[in-house]
């Protein structure tokens, strides 16, 4: 399943992913936002898997937000709009 | 929280060599940025030069989503992936004009992302209006101009540096970079265009200039902010940078690390 959202006045943001037994698995966050430091978008991709395919956009976000380490920077993008993109996946 | 310096606490060199494949292009970029950080080097001015077609996608883009194989190997462009995020440009030689800044992160210290990306394209948009080009800079990382988009920035923060590079289009062909990039309708959403082809402005229909006459009065405009001498690429950091080439930016790994 395949998600985009171009963030008004940012990037694109893209989700890719699989619902397995009500949950999302396989999840790829892509985009052509910029983050820092870049390994964080692995801690992003985890923080998803697993969360249930019936989560709302604050769900998803917190979750998103939960995962970023103190000295994350997150340029063009959000965890609110990583939110939006896995909805427009699920839909 | 340390100071603020300026361009001209510096002694800025200046590389401008012989053409590169787009690996090595990607290498000498993390290499010498790493450099700039440890402190090996001064502030670099790297204009680059090319050797063959290529797409250069950012660090967090989707390989497949971005590029058409098909078209890529019709017209031999080679696909690597950069060290920063963005987006993703399609260059053939001589028809962008691609530069890298490879700053001290103290140039920057305390200015947000936003800041940052405008302060170290100030003296370009400078140089673009003393060509006649009415530019300005588009929030977040683009160049534009009235008739278009003239280019986009991409930053890296790595260990101490900061690398800021940047392509403008010179002559691109538009119908070619449609067959090699896929540019989705949502990421056309909110530019108030639905076709890529019209996005784009090069710098060559709006001065009339050439290429290399274009890079000299950027040049100049630049040594009026700080001094900058030109120096040979040493051998010691193109070994390192052949190296990075080799067995990171020319992997499958690296380049379909997102698929």
């Amino acid at each position: 399943m395949h998600g985009e959202y171009k963030v008004p006045g940012g990037k694109l943001v893209v989700v890719d992913l699989e619902i397995k037994d009500g949950a999302l698995s396989d999840v790829r966050v892509s985009g052509d936002f910029f983050l820092e430091p870049p390994e964080v978008l692995d801690a992003i991709n985890d923080a998803l898997t697993g969360l249930p395919a019936d989560a709302d956009d604050a769900r998803i976000a917190a979750a998103v937000q939960a995962c970023l380490p103190a000295d994350a920077e997150l340029f063009g993008f959000s965890p609110e709009a990583v939110a939006v993109t896995v909805r427009r996946a699920l839909t | 929280m340390s100071e603020r310096t300026q361009w001209n606490d510096y002694q800025w060199e200046l590389l401008h060599g012989a053409p590169q494949s787009p690996e090595l292009h990607m290498a000498l970029d993390a290499v010498i940025t790493d450099e700039v950080g440890a402190g090996l080097r001064p502030p670099t001015l790297r204009i680059w030069e090319w050797s063959q077609p290529a797409v250069i996608i950012g660090r967090f883009q989707s390989l497949k989503n971005e590029v058409d194989p098909q078209g890529a190997a019709r017209h031999g462009v080679k696909v690597v992936r950069r060290v920063s995020g963005g987006g993703a440009m399609f260059v053939e030689p001589g028809n962008t004009i691609t530069y890298s800044l490879s700053v001290p992160q103290a140039l920057v210290q305390g200015m947000s992302f936003q800041q940052s990306y405008e302060y170290l394209d100030a003296w370009v948009i400078q140089a673009l209006h003393d060509l006649g080009i009415k530019a300005w800079y588009q929030p977040l990382n683009d160049i534009a101009s009235e008739s278009g988009k003239i280019g986009g920035a991409a930053q890296a923060r790595r260990a101490g540096a900061v690398l800021h590079h940047v392509t403008m289009s010179y002559d691109i062909d538009a119908e070619k970079m449609v067959q090699v990039l896929r540019i989705g309708r949502e990421k056309l959403s909110d530019k108030g265009t639905t076709s890529a082809k019209k996005r784009v402005d090069p710098l060559r229909s709006q001065t009339g200039l050439e290429r290399d006459v274009i890079i000299e009065r950027m040049l100049q405009t630049f040594r009026g902010l700080a001094s900058l001498t030109p120096i040979p690429l040493s051998q010691a950091t193109l070994e390192k940078a052949q190296t990075q080439a080799r067995d990171k930016f020319s992997t499958p790994e690296w380049t379909a690390q997102v698929p």
